[in-house]
């Protein structure tokens, strides 16, 4: 009961941290965002529009209040689910309406990414096993291949496969797949699969989950507990598992605001409808309540990973409610 | 045996992903990418160019201009003008229906007009509608217009006016937020296919009710920004794969396409042209001798040759192809030590490597628009250059939204490098009258002035060209700009594409011909 109430207590301190952190980011986003230089009623009239022409668009789009006033006003109406309508990427169109959907996208993309890295990072882990010379080219090899920045991937990962495909598929006199050529606009999936494995191979993030993946493995696995266990001639494996959880969400929680920066990156590569695509055009069109929206969405994914692996963490092991009071 | 166990892996691939699409509609849809992505598909606020080209697929106008140039006819089947050239008259197409259904009657036509011109709708080519003074239906097939001042040649000012229905608005005050923009109603040879507004595509299927049927089934834009991207599809372009067609191929990139199998080059004259436009706030740049000093040390010819590709260097505000162009204006050449000479007799003498008269110096802030691709190799070829005249220049290199800002609005600058791009009427009135909206450059000759003014009020066409050739040798010598270059365009189209015509502006005028072949 005490733990149980201590994990609660624990998640409610987190919660309203995270509530903190995202009025405070909202904040600074809105207000960087409408300080910019060159606005959304400058994006959408002609040069020389009489000054009273924009005055009404601005009333019309709700820009005409000042930035703390307007801050204000937005965060009372999101509060209740409502961001807004966009201004110039889709004049009218609810925010959270473009919004979502493409969030959603992404962060399947990035979360996808994340858990097929750790899976193969895992696995590689394990049949490496103890450290030796001869793996040393092997992750020299790692290293180099997966050291480019993700869109760099990107872009060599697309002429590659469109070669591929001409060359052994349409070439053969064989129908070709509708996501062919890279970055054709489909409905097919696989553009967001390769944009996740794109994820992976890029920006040094396979390397990186191997180390941290390994070291933990070898930790846990040469530790004095495992050897006891193993004396006792009982199965090793649950408490490897549970030892392992507690790491490896970590892993997963830190790196989750890399993946989702690198995503924005990739989706404009590969042509993809996501959060990341929306929030570069939006911010290049000075779209604010779409840019804010997102913003806030991209904050509250980070901070609901972090609680999941807070309380994951405090659930598996008693000793982190203890430390955290 | 590798190659073959490689293609059923492929095709195996492919199965398991969803294979091609192979039933005959979806191998007659025309694809194309687009640098930018249509905001609106509401005819009015079709701003930008990716949503004027869509515009001309779902809409019509009462008359379009076909491919000789002539004005042709659209919604309306026959016009007349007054012979006072006070008003005109349509007479308009029977039996023509919207995409819902909806007939199109000349009650269509006066909401058109009607909400153009309603001060609550507030659109950038407003100005376009204000030679008009009223508007009637004339019956369910018959309208007239009647104009504020007689116009010369009055049925050209109404290809860009595309009709929007009646029953498509609660009232003539039309707000960008309308869903109209994003559900489009149109009588065009194109309609939005259901679901077919996404982020970044847009997918039209042909009208069957339309009276000039296209010969395509269905047209799928893509927003697709890289260039390069845009390339690489168009280099597997074929009926199933790749897209049809680029826009706008970048110089550096056609001669990929010059000997190509599958892609032809085809031309397209747009009426714009580039310039690099003088503060003339700036004390300095208010001067002519050192605007034209700059001028004669810029070498337009290496820059368009080395950066930009095939072009017609200018000599004012007319592309050669314009009626306004004053072929007895000369072209200036590059003459460095004329423009030297020019600086010192206006008292800018040399201190080390920059130009000076009393505390003013030659140190001009270059501020360029980062979206405009070839701008930083035009910026550094224009900075060596001019350095040999002892002009010294300082980039500053922003993004689009804060150069609208910091050049036409705050107007925080002394050089820039922009294009104009021009619609079937070239009218220069707003960027060089003292008054105009579009004169950010702060530019105030009385003698321009005065010929703008006379030209404006002019009845008599033949006068008003005169007038625009006069127009243009007075800029020549007056440099509010240095005229640069009007580009030589030109799209890459799949060779399954046949009877291909790229309109000048609205690129899709002449689509319903366009053929897809197997």
């Amino acid at each position: 009961m005490n733990r149980l109430l201590g994990l609660a207590l624990l998640a409610g301190r987190r919660l309203a941290g995270g509530l903190l952190l995202l009025v405070g980011a909202s904040f600074l986003i809105y207000f960087t965002i409408r300080s910019a230089p060159g606005d959304a009623i400058d994006a959408i009239t002609p040069m020389g529009t009489p000054p009273e022409v924009k005055e009404k668009l601005a009333a019309d789009f709700g820009l005409d209040q000042p930035p703390l006033a307007g801050y204000v006003t937005w965060l009372g109406r999101s509060a209740t689910g409502d961001f807004g309508e966009s201004l110039v990427f889709a004049p009218g169109e609810q925010v959270m309406t473009i919004a979502r959907p493409a969030f959603k996208l992404t962060l399947l993309v990035s979360g996808g990414a994340l858990v097929l890295c750790l899976l193969l990072a895992t696995g590689l882990a394990v049949a490496l096993g103890e450290p030796s010379p001869r793996q040393q080219l092997l992750t020299g090899v790692l290293y180099f291949v997966t050291a480019a920045p993700a869109f760099v991937a990107a872009i060599f990962f697309s002429q590659g496969m469109n070669a591929l495909v001409r060359r052994f598929v349409e070439d053969a006199g064989h129908d070709t797949p509708p996501w062919y050529p890279i970055p054709i606009y489909s409905e097919s999936v696989m553009p967001y699969f390769f944009a996740g494995l794109v994820l992976v191979a890029g920006d040094g993030l396979f390397m990186d989950m191997l180390n941290t993946v390994r070291a933990e493995i070898l930790a846990v696995r040469n530790a004095q507990f495992i050897a006891a266990i193993r004396a006792k001639g009982a199965s090793t494996l649950p408490h490897t598992f549970l030892n392992l959880v507690v790491p490896f969400v970590s892993a997963f929680a830190a790196r989750l605001p890399v993946v989702l920066g690198g995503v924005v990156i990739v989706e404009y590569v590969f042509t993809l409808d996501g959060a990341g695509y929306l929030l570069l055009e939006a911010s290049k069109q000075r779209d604010f309540p779409v840019v804010v929206g997102l913003s806030v969405l991209f904050t509250l994914a980070i901070i609901v990973m972090n609680l999941l692996a807070d309380v994951v963490r405090a659930a598996v092991d008693p000793r982190e409610v203890a430390r955290n009071g | 045996m590798f190659h073959r166990t490689l293609g059923r892996i492929a095709i195996a691939l492919g199965l398991f992903i969803g294979s091609a699409p192979t039933d005959a509609g979806a191998q007659r849809t025309f694809h194309y990418p687009e640098d930018t992505r249509p905001a609106s598909l509401l005819p009015f606020f079709a701003e930008d160019m990716s949503a004027v080209r869509m515009v001309e697929l779902i809409f019509d106008s009462l008359v379009f201009q076909n491919k000789r140039g002539d004005v042709d006819k659209g919604l309306a089947t026959s016009w007349k003008v007054d012979d006072d050239q006070g008003g005109i008259r349509f007479v308009l197409r029977e039996g023509v229906k919207w995409h819902d259904g909806e007939p199109f009657t000349a009650e269509d036509v006066v909401f058109t007009i009607r909400a153009a011109q309603d001060p609550k709708t507030i659109f950038n080519a407003k100005s376009k509608t204000n030679f008009i003074r009223d508007v009637t239906a004339e019956g369910q097939y018959g309208v007239y217009i009647a104009f504020e001042r007689p116009v010369p040649e009055a049925e050209k000012r109404f290809i860009s006016l595309k009709i929007i229905p009646k029953h498509g608005f609660a009232g003539t005050a039309i707000s960008r937020k309308d869903k109209f923009a994003r559900e489009p109603i149109g009588t065009g040879p194109f309609r939005l296919k259901k679901g077919g507004f996404s982020l970044r595509s847009i997918a039209l299927e042909q009208n069957p009710d339309y009276w000039n049927q296209a010969k395509t089934g269905e047209v799928q834009m893509q927003h697709t920004p890289d260039k390069s991207a845009q390339i690489n599809l168009l280099q597997y372009s074929g009926v199933k794969a790749g897209v049809q067609a680029v826009i706008f191929l970048p110089p550096k990139n056609i001669a990929l396409f010059e000997n190509s199998d599958s892609v032809v080059l085809e031309p397209y004259h747009t009426v714009s042209w580039w310039y690099m436009a003088y503060n003339h706030a700036s004390k300095a740049l208010a001067e002519q001798p050192v605007r034209q000093a700059i001028g004669l040390a810029i070498d337009r010819e290496e820059l368009l040759e080395a950066h930009l590709g095939r072009g017609d260097i200018l000599t004012g505000p007319f592309t050669e192809s314009s009626p306004f162009y004053n072929f007895q204006v000369e072209k200036s050449t590059v003459d460095v030590e004329r423009a030297n000479q020019l600086l010192e007799d206006a008292g800018w003498k040399k201190k080390g490597d920059v130009r000076m008269k009393g505390k003013l110096k030659l140190d001009l802030e270059f501020v360029m628009d980062k979206e405009l691709a070839s701008n930083q190799a035009l910026f550094l070829g224009i900075q060596a250059q001019l350095k040999r005249i002892g002009v010294t220049t300082r980039p500053t290199y922003v993004d689009h939204a804060r150069y609208r800002d910091q050049v036409f609005t705050r107007r925080k600058f002394d050089l820039t490098l922009n294009i104009w791009s021009f619609e079937e009427v070239e009218d220069v009135y707003p960027l060089f009258h003292s008054k105009g909206p579009m004169n950010f450059i702060g530019y105030n000759n009385a003698d321009v002035d005065t010929l703008l003014d006379t030209a404006k009020a002019t009845k008599d066409y033949k006068k008003y060209k005169e007038m625009m050739k006069q127009l243009h040798g007075l800029l020549a010598q007056d440099l509010p700009y240095y005229f640069l270059w009007s580009l030589d365009i030109y799209s890459g189209i799949s060779k399954k594409v046949r009877n291909v015509y790229i309109q000048p502006f609205y690129y899709f005028t002449s689509f319903p011909e366009w053929e897809l072949s197997p």
